[in-house]
């Protein structure tokens, strides 16, 4: 099976003045199509940078990055923007929803900026995602009313819109109380497991690790060799 | 267009927000519309009152030049050009120059006249007169005569004059008395003192006498012609242009009323070009305004503006949404603006002082509400320019992370 993400030799050295920091010393990463993995490490051990760079919102500076069979590292930035719009999808720790928006414009925004507007298509999409995350009567609400954990599964919706090959996720349950935060980890469980979509999920937390299918553990800018689970239903 | 649905969307968010700044955008532009219409109020009042009893166009015959033959070495010698006095100046052709210059639009009266100098002749007492002689239908062509009529009446007739009430003073005229005419050309008639006219203006009241274009003809020695002809135009500001294109087209000499009057010409300017300062200093708090609170909004909304960046949204979307709000603003507080302008001037237009007139001779339909409001919108996109590439060069990571 071809890999949906392949990385090699990534390395990121950021420059202060005279004095240079490597935070990433040469990575190797590949997820397969509806892989559901987590990537773990102490603060500082270069999991965020990697997310970004994967992510095309950071330049590495050395190694090469394919992300659907597409060679991502070299794109311009107009390419790389449109690459992030059409095949990749994310949650931030914060939901960073538009408050002025409703739950169903803000999940159909990816798609109706560039589009120049939502067409019937779109608002189908978003009003589906937005049952699918358990939030259909809230769809004409406006952002600002949700309370935080619905916020984040607008989010979820919001990074699916466009059925991105991959979706990156940085600490998606850090701002929320345990209860939203089991109910977003089961939706990105249940979508991964219903359609297939790739989460590659940066998290600090044992429990959201645990609920993947594998690990990758960063230790001081390396990937460390994990044990691998099994993939439910794999 | 998504871009524009943003935009509105941003504005309505914070309605007291926008409101404050469209207002503000809205003050600006009454501020000049109100220094427009004062500055051209005052022009045309000014202009009125130099040349509500003038010609604003007068043509006159061409200055014929001497032909001067070169000498043997083919050079002119002569310093000064001499000016043919071999024939009468006059215009032959005026009939056909009259229908002329009537097909012209923005003509509001025209007058042939046969101008001379004359005295008047009553008893021992004599005074040199200005006589205008002229077609009696037109005589408030030029002038209004007829309403500054003080006694008489203003019917010409085949030996009838019309003098000004000071010159009826010094010769102790009064309507109906017959008066001597001795004019410069040797012509001698007496005539008869119709009515008497005060316009207020010392050069007409004491100077000048009006008759009958077919009167002046013996008395003048001029059979055909005429020696000038008097326009009257809707707007004296065009004077020079008609001037320009009548003498092109009738190949007489043209005079624009400025020509007359080139001390008010540069007070005009001056008045002009201060208006035009005190607009532009409108003009640049309405780019000031509108900028400094479309930077705020986009550093208000960094994150909001991150996270479309990182989902791939073009940086020429966020332009776009930056100024739309621009041209929104702009176009509400133009458009504001130009209605309270126009509601303030027609209002400062009303009140009347103790004398009747206006205390501010304001024109409201001259507030340059068209132009004002495509420079309001213009400037407004313009200030939203800056804060627009700001918010697309948002980095990403930086604004998410924050």
């Amino acid at each position: 099976m071809s890999s949906v993400l392949q990385a090699r030799g990534v390395v990121m050295t950021f420059r202060n003045g005279d004095e240079e920091t490597q935070v990433l010393r040469g990575i190797d990463v590949d997820l397969a199509p509806g892989e559901l993995v987590a990537l773990v490490g102490a603060s500082g051990s270069g999991k965020s940078t990697l997310l970004s760079i994967l992510g095309l919102l950071l330049r590495p500076t050395e190694g090469e990055i394919q992300i659907a069979g597409q060679r991502v590292d070299d794109m311009g930035e107009k390419a790389r923007a449109a690459f992030r719009n059409q095949r990749l999808g994310f949650v931030f720790q914060f939901h960073h929803l538009l408050p002025d928006f409703s739950a169903m414009e803000n999940v159909a925004f990816p798609a109706a900026a560039p589009a120049g507007g939502i067409s019937p298509e779109m608002r189908r999409r978003a009003l589906s995602l937005l049952e699918r995350v358990g939030l259909a009567d809230r769809a004409h609400f406006p952002a600002s009313r949700l309370s935080g954990g619905q916020k984040q599964r607008v989010a979820i919706a919001r990074a699916l819109m466009n059925r991105p090959e991959l979706v990156i996720a940085d600490e998606p349950t850090g701002n929320l109380d345990l209860r939203s935060a089991g109910q977003v980890l089961d939706l990105m469980g249940e979508v991964n497991r219903e359609e297939g979509g790739t989460f590659l999920i940066c998290t600090h937390d044992e429990h959201v690790a645990a609920r993947c299918h594998r690990r990758i553990l960063l230790v001081d800018g390396k990937v460390q060799p994990q044990e691998e689970k099994a993939i439910p239903g794999g | 267009m998504f871009a524009l649905t943003v935009a509105r969307r941003y504005l309505t968010s914070n309605p007291a927000q926008t409101v404050l700044l469209v207002t503000g955008v809205a003050l600006g532009v009454t501020v000049f519309i109100f220094i427009t219409a004062l500055i051209e109020g005052l022009a045309i009042n000014l202009t009125e009152q130099v040349t509500g009893n003038s010609a604003h166009v007068t043509l006159e015959p061409a200055t014929r030049l001497a032909q001067i033959l070169p000498g043997d070495d083919g050079v002119r010698t002569e310093g000064v050009a001499l000016i043919s006095t071999f024939q009468r100046s006059q215009i032959r052709t005026w009939s056909s120059t009259v229908d002329l210059i009537r097909s012209q639009s923005g003509v509001a009266g025209l007058s042939p006249q046969i101008s001379g100098n004359a005295f008047l002749v009553k008893g021992e007492a004599v005074q040199p007169v200005s006589v205008t002689g002229l077609e009696p239908e037109g005589l408030d062509a030029i002038t209004p005569i007829t309403p500054s009529l003080v006694s008489g009446q203003g019917a010409l007739g085949a030996d009838g004059l019309l003098i000004g009430v000071e010159l009826a003073k010094d010769l102790g005229l009064t309507a109906g008395q017959p008066v001597l005419l001795r004019t410069d050309r040797g012509g001698e008639r007496l005539l008869t003192v119709r009515g008497i006219f005060k316009t207020g203006l010392q050069s007409l009241d004491s100077r000048v006498a009006f008759m009958s274009l077919q009167t002046a003809r013996p008395l003048f020695n001029l059979p055909e012609g005429v020696t000038n002809i008097e326009v009257k135009l809707d707007e004296p500001g065009r004077a020079r242009e008609v001037a320009d294109f009548l003498a092109g087209a009738t190949g007489l000499r043209a005079t624009p009323w400025q020509d007359k009057n080139l001390n008010l010409e540069a007070a005009l300017d001056a008045q002009g070009r201060t208006g035009t300062l005190i607009q532009i200093f409108s003009l640049i708090s309405i780019i000031i305004g509108v900028a400094s609170a479309l930077v705020l909004s986009a550093y208000r909304r960094r994150s909001e503006v991150g996270i479309m960046r990182a989902f791939g949204i073009s940086g020429r979307f966020i332009v776009a949404v930056f100024m739309l709000q621009g041209l929104l603003i702009g176009l509400a507080g133009g458009l504001l603006g130009c209605l309270s302008g126009y509601g303030l001037c027609t209002f400062l237009a009303s009140l009347t002082g103790a004398d009747g007139t206006p205390p501010l001779p304001i024109a409201p339909e001259r507030g340059g509400y068209v132009a004002v409001l495509i420079l309001t919108t213009l400037g407004a996109v313009l200030a939203s320019a800056f804060p627009a590439r700001s918010a697309a060069r948002i980095d990403p990571l930086e604004a998410i992370q924050q």
